[in-house]
């Protein structure tokens, strides 16, 4: 294949020079040697666009499509011959080289002609650039002079029934169907292929608007030199050279599409050093940049959950095929590693997908990893926050248990026991009623121990009223001057719960450890966190992790997501200070 | 407020434990105090409040209807006291006994003739 496209090169610089040279020795007065050469240009710019297009992508049909347009276009020329043979051979197959060329457009960039409107459109468009000269050549007059060419007689060797009116009726008709009907359909689905596109693809497609305009201006140029009488000279030098330009453009147009695909891929050699740089999160930026498509997502795969999830461990789900996204799986030693969830239209380009997959398969790993240990970690978080309402629940249900049932017996006994000393008001034996009063006072001293149990373990009045009248209740209990600033708000359960037995906790070892003469306990609201906080003028010198409760209560904070500090410098008083995540 | 609160004082006692009414009951009486009836909830203890127009309402707190910080409001009027209970200490209690509009409050194993008493003469 090498060797037929280098033995290509030569063959299209010998058939320009041959295709110059007979426009100019049979045209006379119809050319001049700029147009001449202008029209090889053309061909050898399809016939170059197409043979690098091959080179670089050679499983990709549209390089040979480009090259054959190009020889297309060449060999066109030589239906100007006044040689009968070559007349005949080369205007039968003259309007083939637009059939190419059209063919090319309609298969970029995959190389393959794409929907059904379009297959049609393109075989319509073959059929009738071939059976229409081939009928003009069937009754062919010498006489009359065809359309772009010279009045100088030339033979059909075809010829079967000279009739010039039906040749000229004949070039019209086909100009009508070619370049009126199957040119606007052309020009219709080109557009409509453009407008349809996701934006990559529109990137990538915009060479078929470049496309349209030709085919326009050719269309235009066909009828005012078919329809019109004499085309004025400033009309037709106008059209030709735009058209020239134009069709000089579009196979370069188009190999410039296809190498974005390549130039992509010298992006992928980018990649390797930013993923380097980049932390896991930037990943997916790099990979979009890389493949050129922003929506690109990084879907990696937890073999654990056997699912995917994003760069933060939330379950994601793939497309299904068939939709304007599309799924690339990469693998590790036959393993999933992670999904790039991407434009369909990168399919086009598998060895680009393939490059950017294995550049960023070391990071995928990576971020997998991270991503499954993030999830893991919310999942111990998760875990944690259970345990902690588990244990928060328990103590309540204890808490009602003690309430509901050794209190209520204790109280009722105590009000017999009462009942029992009224009775015996008066009575003449001193030691009896001793013994009763005696029993009364050690019931009551149960009951207030029994509920000092029950208030450690979880106080009602945090489940009642919350976290403001706990804390108040709290203060009245605690031997030191305590000053309460709270928030009136009812919070989540766990956080009351939490900040509770933190200021609990704090307040016992003001009493306990800190020789303070006042404290203050606040609990406020502060950017979604409840800051529960309490100060004394005591000695300091207390550490969260002394053996003081604190760092059980810490890991209660942490367990919610928050996390608890203790500022106590010698001498200069304590400071608790929890901060618990809350919504609002 | 009478003279001699032992002879006349008229009490409703409202609580869903029937053993607590009873033991109540017997003890306030024993204290010099006329239970003229007992109410199980709420709705019960706002009609008998309002036949018998006790001078005292002894309410528990944990009603089967409503909360007795609720309803004490309604219960205490021009006549009428009332004086809250529970089994809990008023230290689990709150602000809510200062607002419910009750004279005071008494944990049920300290209840006596003594006690509400006392409440009655700090509020008058």
């Amino acid at each position: 294949m090498r060797a037929l496209r280098f033995a290509l090169v030569p063959a299209a610089i010998a058939l320009g020079v041959v295709a110059y040279r007979i426009q100019l020795d049979n045209l006379g007065a119809a050319t001049t040697p700029a147009r001449s050469l202008a029209i090889v240009a053309v061909a050898w710019a399809f016939v170059g666009a197409g043979l690098v297009a091959w080179a670089r992508r050679p499983g990709n049909r549209l390089g040979p499509l480009l090259a054959a347009a190009g020889f297309a276009l060449l060999l066109r020329q030589l239906r100007y011959s006044h040689d009968a043979g070559l007349f005949t051979v080369f205007f039968a197959l003259s309007e083939l080289s637009y059939a190419l060329v059209a063919h090319s457009v309609l298969a970029y960039p995959s190389g393959r002609v794409v929907g059904r409107p379009e297959r049609v459109l393109v075989r319509v468009g073959y059929a009738s650039m071939l059976l229409f000269p081939l009928a003009i050549l069937l009754v062919y007059d010498a006489s009359r002079p065809l359309r772009f060419l010279d009045p100088t007689a030339r033979d059909s060797l075809l010829l079967v029934w000279e009739n010039g009116a039906l040749a000229v009726n004949l070039q019209k008709a086909f100009v009508v169907f070619v370049w009126g009907v199957l040119a606007s359909a052309f020009i219709f689905l080109v557009l409509r292929r453009l407008v349809r596109a996701t934006p990559r693809a529109r990137r990538i497609l915009a060479p078929l608007l470049l496309a349209a305009v030709v085919f326009a201006l050719r269309a235009v140029f066909e009828c005012v030199f078919t329809f019109a009488e004499r085309p004025s000279e400033i009309l037709y030098v106008y059209l030709f050279w735009w058209q020239v330009a134009g069709f000089v453009a579009l196979p370069l147009a188009l190999l410039a599409g296809m190498l974005r695909a390549r130039l992509a891929r010298a992006g992928v050699a980018e990649l390797v050093l930013e993923l380097e740089r980049a932390p896991p999160q930037g990943l997916r930026d790099a990979l979009a940049r890389a493949l050129g498509d922003p929506t690109l997502e990084v879907a990696l795969w937890l073999p654990e959950r056997s699912e995917y999830v994003d760069a933060s461990g939330r379950p994601v789900t793939l497309p299904d095929e068939g939709g304007a996204r599309t799924v690339t799986l990469l693998e590790h030693e036959g393993e999933p590693v992670a999904a790039i969830v991407h434009d369909a239209t990168l399919v086009d380009e598998p060895e680009l997908l393939r490059a950017s997959g294995a550049a960023a398969r070391m990071a995928l790993e990576n971020a997998r990893l991270q991503a499954e240990m993030r999830a893991q970690l919310a999942e111990v978080q998760r875990s944690r926050a259970r345990i902690v309402a588990a244990a928060d629940e328990e103590r309540r249900r204890i808490e009602r248990d003690l309430h509901d049932g050794a209190q209520q017996r204790l109280v009722a006994l105590a009000l017999e026991l009462r009942t029992a000393q009224r009775r015996l008001g008066g009575s003449t034996d001193p030691e009896l009623e001793r013994i009763l009063a005696a029993s009364v006072d050690e019931l009551q001293a149960a009951v207030d121990e029994l509920r000092e149990l029950a208030r450690g373990v979880h106080p009602a009045i945090l489940t009642e009223d919350g976290l403001a009248a706990a804390l108040e209740s709290l203060s009245s209990r605690t031997p030191v001057p305590v000053t309460v600033d709270a928030c009136g708000d009812r919070l989540p359960p766990q956080v009351e719960a939490t900040a509770y037995f933190v200021a609990c906790e704090a307040l016992a070892n003001v009493v306990k450890h800190s020789g303070a003469s006042a404290a203050t306990v606040t609990a406020l609201r502060r950017n979604g966190m409840l800051v529960i906080e309490v100060e004394d003028d005591g000695v300091g010198g207390a550490h969260a992790d002394g053996g003081s409760g604190l760092r059980g209560l810490a890991d209660r904070v942490e367990a919610l997501g928050g996390r608890l500090r203790v500022v106590s410098p010698a001498g200069g008083g304590t400071r608790v200070v929890g901060e618990i995540p809350c919504a609002s | 407020m009478c003279d001699d609160p032992h002879i006349s004082m008229t009490v409703l006692v409202v609580d869903d434990h029937p053993a607590f009414r009873a033991s109540a009951r017997r003890l306030l009486e024993l204290d010099g105090f006329h239970v003229v009836g007992e109410a199980a909830d709420a709705r019960e203890a706002l009609a008998l409040a309002r036949e018998l127009e006790p001078r005292l309402v002894l309410l528990d707190i944990g009603l089967p209807d409503r909360s007795g910080f609720d309803v004490a409001g309604e219960l205490a009027g021009r006549r009428t006291d009332v004086v809250l209970v529970s089994s809990r200490a008023q230290a689990d209690l709150g602000r809510r006994v200062r607002e419910s509009g009750a004279v005071g409050f008494i944990s049920k194993e300290r209840l006596s003739g003594e006690a509400i008493l006392a409440l009655l003469g700090r509020a008058a």
